[in-house]
């Protein structure tokens, strides 16, 4: 089973399979950790790796997975196709740095938009965010309108990569 | 307002979060009856729960709750409240509502409207400090930008502008030299005006590298006043006190018998009445200056109650409901040191960003010596609308070193998940060698924290962590609302009723994603 994460500014891959009750191997970013897995209560994972046993507490928010390991705390993001082909074409900043509700919405669907162009705001304790197409090009869809609260680390517009020269002259 | 002579049956919390329970549980202790207010976005939050009474007063937004003067009278007339306490932020400064509290015949616990009004105009308490001969950082002002400049070329550079009504560092530029002054008044002047509807600004010399320390004063209204020894906030985020302790590291006690001399004859002089706090810019040469006074209950005041074992909150209470200190100067005494760190829903690794959402798990240390204020446990909303602050942890010790080191390790047992968090940069922040040795002044942080915390805050996490993450996910613990039981804590779902709740299907936010 493999899962994509997102980790900070870092595009991590994990390789589970499951090696029997409670043991997995896990492939992540090609090194491999044999664990033993336990359950202990209350969303706890008692993990053994050889002789050493880390405790570590996952819950899941939107798309954020917050894991704490023993006393140090990682949120990761769970990526998804939509979100890498969105980063692929060229940037990682149609997602909402912060949950809010949106106020502006600049665009609409089908719009020829220009790089640094605003598209959306989303204000939060009163600090307005203004979402920017990040290259050129047209977008494909608008995933949230105006007054809608809208959670963190979301893509709420799809861009569609500048045409290329060869269909440009229809 | 004539002083009652009794204490108040009953006391309306006009504020929410953490301050608003801080507030209940004195409440609870001295047998009054609490009455708890809040916005729509805020129905059964934690502070509505520890209070005796609630009413809902408006929606989400501020302006139209826990900023109405209307909204909020109407629920003390309501629940029949004898008092109302402000707790800090929203309308604690405000002197509009101080006035109105007092024509709707209850007490304020807090200052009288016209000491707020006073101590709100930045230059007139400026004045009022040199009347009490209070040494002030030397000032400048005039009514035009050449006035202006010719002031700043007397004190010399560098100077602040600062707008006269603003507070918090809200509003304030640094300017270096002349060149730069007359775009810096300008734009200080046009912020001023749209955040607190009057334009008017003045010069202050900037004192390079200086500590924040203020003292904690007690008023009785009549001219009688006392103070509760000084705090530190020298640990500073944009002007935002993120660790505070008590006592200063940087005062001995020559400079405290001065600091607090001084603290207790402009309070006198003003004959404050109950909790304020007289904040002081030291400068590395050991002169301190008068910067501006805070007329109510600081975030920060738990570590001046760890070294006194005094609650601040009930001497606020008896002095509004007596019109007399409690208790004398020489019963105030100090004992070990208390340091604390704020803990606010902002993303230290998006430029703290806040952050809103549901909490999904929160726990708190249980340690000897250690006091948490908080205003959420595990399954509360976290809204947008407010002030980010989710808890202060406090630790104390016999001396500094202990009570740091037990700070370490609570800030490291304090969990949080489903909302990001400030708690790494406080682990990170408390750890450090500049921090163990007190050495900070209020520019340390961006000056030279930041960039050292960036290397710590982008470290790839342990491939352990996407292994538990990877797990968690095949064994069905990170679906909306399976994980950490708080995510459905009993109770909280039959409080709130059919509440409207942007956070509780993560699933439907997700679909205004694109996947």
């Amino acid at each position: 089973m493999r899962s994509e994460w997102r980790d900070g500014e870092r595009d991590r891959g994990v390789e589970l399979t499951p090696l029997g009750p409670g043991r997995y191997q896990a492939i992540v970013d090609g090194g491999a950790i044999e664990l033993t897995v336990e359950s202990v209560g209350d969303g706890r994972l008692r993990l053994t790796t050889g002789d050493q046993v880390t405790v570590a507490e996952v819950s899941a928010a939107g798309a954020r997975v917050f894991v704490r390991l023993g006393a140090v705390d990682f949120v990761l993001q769970r990526e998804s196709a939509g979100r890498r082909r969105t980063r692929a074409a060229g940037g990682g900043n149609l997602e909402t740095p912060m949950p809010g509700v949106v106020t502006k919405v600049m665009v609409a669907a089908g719009a020829t938009v220009k790089r640094g162009q605003a598209l959306l705001a989303i204000e939060a304790m009163k600090m307005e965010h203004v979402i920017r197409a990040p290259h050129d090009g047209t977008v494909r869809s608008l995933a949230a309108k105006l007054g809608d609260m809208v959670a963190g680390g979301v893509p709420l517009v799809e861009l569609d990569a500048p045409e290329t020269d060869d269909r440009s002259g229809s | 307002m004539a002083a009652t002579r009794r204490m108040f049956r009953s006391v309306l919390i006009a504020s929410r979060g953490e301050i608003a329970c801080r507030i209940a549980a004195t409440l609870r202790e001295m047998g009054i009856r609490s009455i708890a207010v809040c916005s729509e976005a805020d129905r059964g939050a934690l502070h509505t729960r520890r209070a005796d009474d609630v009413r809902v007063i408006g929606p989400p937004e501020p302006r139209q709750s826990y900023l109405s003067v209307e909204a909020i009278l109407a629920a003390a007339r309501e629940t029949g409240a004898e008092a109302i306490h402000p707790g800090y932020g929203f309308l604690a400064e405000n002197a509009e509502f101080a006035d109105a509290v007092d024509h709707a015949g209850l007490a304020f616990i807090g200052p009288t409207a016209e000491q707020i009004r006073a101590m709100g105009d930045k230059r007139a308490a400026r004045a009022l400090a040199v009347e009490a001969k209070v040494p002030v950082v030397p000032g400048g002002e005039g009514r035009d930008a050449d006035a202006l400049a010719r002031e700043a070329k007397r004190i010399g550079y560098p100077v602040m502008v600062k707008a006269a009504l603003g507070g918090g560092g809200k509003g304030m530029r640094i300017v270096a030299d002349e060149t730069a002054l007359s775009e810096a008044v300008e734009s200080a002047t046009r912020l001023a005006a749209s955040a607190f509807g009057d334009g008017a600004v003045y010069l202050e010399k900037a004192i390079e590298r200086p500590r924040h320390i203020e003292v904690q004063v007690l008023g009785d209204g009549a001219g009688d006043a006392i103070h509760l020894f000084e705090r530190e906030c020298s640990l500073q985020r944009r002007h935002q006190k993120v660790i505070e302790e008590c006592p200063s590291p940087a005062v001995d006690e020559t400079l405290r018998e001065r600091i607090t001399f001084a603290a207790v004859t402009l309070a006198r002089a003003v004959h404050y009445r109950g909790a304020g706090t007289i904040e002081f810019l030291l400068a590395p040469n050991g002169h301190y200056y008068f910067l501006e006074m805070n007329t109510r209950l600081q975030v920060e005041h738990p570590v001046t109650e760890m070294v006194t074992g005094l609650d601040l909150v009930r001497l606020q209470i008896e002095v509004a409901a007596t019109g007399r200190l409690p208790l004398g100067q020489q019963q105030v005494l100090r004992r070990g040191h208390a340091i604390e760190a704020r803990v606010y829903a902002e993303d230290p690794a998006q430029n703290f960003l806040p952050q809103a959402g549901r909490a999904t798990r929160v726990r708190w240390p249980r340690a000897p010596f250690v006091r948490v204020d908080a205003g959420v446990v595990a399954g509360d909303a976290v809204p947008l609308q407010y002030d980010p602050i989710l808890a202060k942890v406090i630790a104390f010790g016999e001396d500094r070193a202990r009570a740091l080191n037990r700070l370490v390790h609570a800030l490291d047992e304090s969990v949080v998940q489903g909302v990001v968090t400030n708690l790494p940069f406080l682990r990170a922040l408390a750890r450090t060698r500049a921090v163990e040795c007190a050495e900070p002044d209020t520019g340390w942080i961006e000056r030279e924290f930041l960039g050292h915390f960036a290397g710590v805050a982008l470290a790839p996490a342990p491939e352990l962590a996407l292994a538990a993450a990877a797990v968690a996910e095949a064994m069905g613990l990170t679906r909306d609302g399976a994980g950490a039981t708080g995510a459905a804590v009993p109770g909280h779902a039959s409080d709130t009723g059919s509440v409207h709740d942007p956070f509780s299907a993560a699933g439907r936010w997700r679909q205004k994603g694109l996947e």
